[in-house]
């Protein structure tokens, strides 16, 4: 049997049922929105570990992230893939707590954060994690935000720079330094 | 190793990064629970819709009578600003134990460290504008920074207790 026709059938049953999950949940089915919950968790914990470097926050804002999924899922039209749409709702979720969490000296006086975690690469908790994510986690907040949705998440900086708040330049330019600082420490 | 090479290792890295992390905490019934809350919130919010306007009402007669209390003092002028901060810390302190009393009273010390910090700076913070207001009670920069430190410490307390979901 043609293999590429099975991978395509398999792809065909898999955004069908999907389909029916959101759906189903859009009606209010709680066993429909834990399939998408299921399917979805992980690439959600990854997305928020990434962005907050701390293993205890990204677990409460992937929480949130499911809590404000089921009640925006109606919103959901199907005009772009639902996995690209979850991860926009994320993304919005996950910025706005970094905000929200926001040393209050910080908010009062716009300080920027300038200085490099100093946290010990081996410091970073899990063994699991992959040599290059216990460095992003070592990047100062704006840069490691900026790296991860461009080069991980795949956002444009025009699409960065409107989320974060920033110039087009700013996001560039942070862009850079977190390259510099990862490249910098692989060859330590 | 030349520029090239390390842009080219980086690449390789990220490309390589996996899609997927497992979380350690099982994530699914502080989820369930937080669900099911919001739709016993949203309809009991459907089945109590004709209070919501006399709640309303409520709290613009309150802002107008205490907007009046502040605008028509008893006191000579000069006083009026030190009353205005009076009013703005009994405001306060009303909301917040109101607010306490909402989530059951619950214990600071049971807090995780990083948040009794956090609440401990604003509690001082708020305390160094109140000590300076004492001084200078005219000035205007130093009554919003206390009524956005009150607003702040107002916004910890209840994204502390009432997210449920996040304690599971």
């Amino acid at each position: 049997m043609d293999k590429s026709k099975v991978i395509d059938a398999q792809k065909l049953f898999v955004a069908d049922t999907e389909q029916e999950w959101i759906a189903r949940a859009k009606q209010g089915d709680q066993q429909a929105f834990h399939c998408l919950y299921e399917n979805y968790h992980r690439r959600i914990y990854a997305l928020c570990w990434r962005m907050l470097a701390d293993k205890e926050s990204a677990e409460d804002v992937c929480q949130e992230v499911f809590v404000q999924l089921w009640q925006k899922i109606e919103n959901f039209r199907g005009e772009s893939k639902f996995s690209t749409w979850l991860h926009s709702v994320a993304t919005n979720i996950v910025l706005g707590h970094l905000r929200k969490h926001k040393n209050w000296l910080q908010r009062v006086f716009s300080i920027e954060d300038q200085t490099i975690q100093d946290i010990p690469v081996e410091m970073v908790d899990s063994t699991e994690l992959s040599a290059l994510d216990k460095q992003i986690a070592r990047l100062p907040e704006r840069a490691r935000c900026v790296f991860v949705l461009f080069a991980v998440e795949g956002y444009r900086h025009e699409e960065i720079a409107n989320m974060l708040g920033m110039a087009v330049g700013s996001s560039k330019s942070q862009y850079h330094r977190a390259k510099g600082l990862l490249q910098q420490w692989v060859t330590l | 190793m030349n520029s090239q090479n390390l842009e080219k290792t980086l690449q390789e890295q990220i490309s390589q990064l996996p899609k997927e992390m497992t979380p350690e905490r099982e994530l699914w019934s502080g989820i369930e629970k937080a669900i099911q809350h919001k739709n016993q919130q949203n309809a009991s919010v459907k089945s109590h819709r004709p209070s919501i306007p006399m709640a309303w009402a409520a709290s613009v007669i309150a802002a107008v009578l205490l907007t009046w209390g502040v605008i028509t003092p008893q006191q000579p002028q000069l006083q009026a600003p030190i009353s205005l901060v009076l009013a703005m810390q009994q405001d306060f302190e009303q909301q917040k134990q109101t607010m306490l009393v909402s989530f059951g009273q619950p214990k600071i010390s049971a807090l995780p460290v990083d948040m009794q910090k956090q609440l401990a700076e604003l509690l001082s913070a708020r305390q160094a504008i109140e000590k300076a207001l004492v001084d200078d009670p005219n000035s205007s920069d130093l009554l919003n920074i206390l009524r956005w430190t009150q607003k702040q410490e107002l916004d910890l307390i209840k994204q502390l207790y009432s997210p449920q979901w996040q304690t599971i």
